[in-house]
């Protein structure tokens, strides 16, 4: 019954997207995200990590279809986003599926938990009739939620099983693809790996690809089989969640790995030294060259003016910097 | 000596009485850290309120006593009260905005902080610069004359632990000061707080969720779960040998930041009780696989030694 929703395979192509805000009041552009390229293999789930500012949620928006890239393309099963239809939008739509950081504000308040899963039904042709409230029924117990909260609104729920139902809704459109953005960030610390257990469970049960956005390199590596780690709108490391969690390339990506807070080392005031000084340039003007080069400990002159490229340095395992790439 | 004594502190909604904290207790001692660790709704903020007597309206310390230096903060009045806060014990908060005020410049802030505490000395203009660039403030003649939202949110965070330090205080409590800010600024934050701490032999009570974050800055660790505290010690006796099982499940839920190993983390069952529903009973017997009737029946107390003290009738690691 909950074999993988569809058998195609899917394609996704993220190829040299730019994402530019215009501010008209500033006369000023916003760039969000500088050339990304990612092509991600149906099965398997890409965790993005980086700080705010770093074009994460943007990428989100793009992929779902919310927004279109400035410049380049993002493909999906060899058509162009931007170029779907608005019916086949919907079908794209049901097919990629986000889920927020925050189910309080992507649950209609007033609305009752079985309306929220039935409407996704309803809205994609998936089920009709009396077939809609037995599917609900399926697919709340497919993310571990009692059927007898149907009849209960989002404020009667803990933010855990809050997070549930937005997965569920989610699984509802029966998506090959699920864009989780920061999905546990907001949740109790104590729940926090239930809902992981049950995105590895679910992904593992459906065949779902996921892309998992999170600042908490943890959470990115406790489910992610590759890793992309983005700062300013680019990619600066690239491998599996092994080569960039354990090895580590970019001086940024070590910085962020050193600057986690770890429970496992403990009364070692070494770890309370900072790891870079400075703070996320704006989006608005960016730095010339590498766009790390004025917090970066190894930079050198040439940082400061040449555009640094991701380059393979090990089996996939790619990095902009030449600093650590020749 | 110590610093901070907070003996059987309870605190209640005034309008039907529902209990928030139960029965807290802990002391902080002269240049000692503390942290004080819960999820939401455990009470750990509360708490905290409760020792600058700041509690939010609708809700009171009904029993207990804080004694600062020894003497009782209850038999205080509200000017007296008025004198501690700021000179003797600051906070900083998760959100910076909560001390700054948005239409006041940084200098005139700061100079307003100084102004309302006469009983410190004579403080100047260089005073607050001298605070502005120990917290590393760059441009300190151009911050002064800025407003709080000219600064990033890590810098405000600066702002205002700059503005905790201005009047030497002998204990700072910090309400997850950095929480809401990106991980490598967290890194700068914390290596700052350590830093002054040391400098100026600060006592400090750290309140979070967060588990790594308090690992290597205090020295001292209470757990609160559902308004009590359940278990107390050293950083390193509650990391390595956590003896209630709400303790051990929380480190055990905890992913290592540097991957490694992927095992499955093990996760804890339901949610948080709220205080005022538990009644008599282990408030965690419902999520603790090795509760028993007994759990359910009586309340378990904090037993132990000064190093580790735990409230549960089964402690992990204890011979059963």
């Amino acid at each position: 019954m909950f074999l993988p929703f569809r058998s195609i395979e899917m394609t996704l192509r993220i190829s040299a997207v730019e994402k530019r805000y215009e501010i008209a009041a500033l006369n000023a552009t916003v760039h969000a995200l500088n050339g990304i390229d990612i092509t991600l293999e149906p099965g398997k789930t890409l965790g993005i990590v980086g700080e705010s500012g770093c074009g994460k949620s943007t990428l989100a928006r793009l992929i779902v279809g919310l927004e279109s890239p400035s410049t380049g393309s993002v493909d999906w099963n060899g058509t162009k986003i931007e170029n779907l239809s608005r019916n086949s939008l919907n079908t794209h739509q049901s097919a990629i599926q986000l889920v927020f950081q925050d189910p309080y504000s992507s649950l209609n308040p007033r609305q009752r938990i079985g309306e929220a899963i039935a409407e996704v039904l309803t809205v994609h042709k998936l089920r009709q009739g009396r077939e809609v409230e037995a599917r609900v029924d399926e697919l709340l117990s497919l993310v571990g939620l009692a059927t007898d909260l149907k009849s209960r609104y989002p404020h009667q729920l803990s933010g855990g099983q809050r997070q549930r139902v937005s997965i569920c809704r989610a699984l509802a459109a029966e998506p090959q693809l699920l864009v989780l953005d920061e999905p546990v960030s907001a949740l109790d610390v104590s729940v926090r790996a239930e809902v992981m257990n049950l995105l590895i469970d679910l992904r593992a049960k459906l065949g779902l690809t996921y892309i998992f956005i999170s600042h908490d390199l943890a959470m990115i590596n406790y489910i992610s089989d590759y890793i992309a780690v983005m700062y300013l709108g680019k990619i600066v490391e690239y491998g599996t969640w092994h080569q960039v969690a354990n090895h580590p390339r970019h001086p940024y990506t070590e910085a962020l790995i050193r600057a986690m807070p770890d429970h496992t080392v403990i009364g070692n005031p070494e770890s309370l030294k900072k790891t870079i000084s400075g703070e996320v340039p704006n989006p608005i003007n960016l730095p010339s060259g590498c766009a790390f080069h004025l917090r970066c400990p190894i930079a050198t002159p040439q940082c400061k003016v040449e555009v640094q490229k991701l380059i393979n340095v090990d089996n996939g395992h790619a990095v902009a910097c030449m600093e650590v790439s020749r | 000596m110590s610093l901070i004594q907070v003996s059987n502190l309870s605190i209640y909604t005034s309008q039907e009485p529902r209990v928030l904290v139960n029965d807290v207790s802990f002391e902080i001692h002269e240049g000692e850290a503390v942290g004080l660790v819960g999820e939401s709704g455990s009470g750990k903020t509360l708490s905290a309120l409760s020792i600058l007597g700041l509690l939010p309206r609708g809700v009171e310390a009904t029993h207990g006593e804080i004694r600062f230096l020894g003497r009782s903060l209850d038999d205080l009045d509200s000017e007296s009260m008025r004198k501690i806060r700021g000179s003797e014990i600051a906070m900083i908060y998760q959100d910076p905005m909560t001390a700054l005020n948005p239409v006041m410049k940084l200098g005139d802030q700061l100079m307003e902080v100084i102004e309302s505490h006469p009983e410190v000395g004579e403080l100047t203009i260089e005073r607050v610069k001298e605070v502005l660039r120990d917290v590393g403030i760059p441009d300190i003649e151009r911050a002064i004359n800025s407003y709080p939202h000219e600064f990033s949110g890590g810098m405000r965070q600066r702002i205002v632990i700059a503005m905790a330090l201005l009047l030497s205080p002998k204990l700072l409590i910090a309400d997850e000061p950095t929480t809401a800010l990106d991980v490598t600024i967290q890194q700068q934050i914390l290596a700052l707080v350590a830093e002054e701490r040391q400098k100026r032999k600060l006592s400090m009570l750290w309140i979070t969720h967060d588990l790594g974050v308090v690992a290597n800055l205090v020295d001292r660790l209470h757990v609160m779960y559902a308004g009590r505290i359940v278990e107390s010690g050293t950083v390193k006796e509650i990391f390595e040998n956590p003896q209630h099982p709400y303790t051990q499940g929380l480190l055990s839920s905890l992913p290592s930041p540097r991957g490694a190993s992927r095992e499955r983390l093990s996760s804890i069952p339901g949610v948080p009780e709220k205080p005022w529903l538990v009644g008599s009973s282990c408030a965690f017997a419902p999520r603790c696989s090795f509760a028993t009737d007994k759990c359910r029946q009586e309340l378990p107390g904090l037993s132990g030694n000064s190093a580790h003290k735990v409230a549960c009738f089964y402690p992990l690691g204890a011979s059963r």
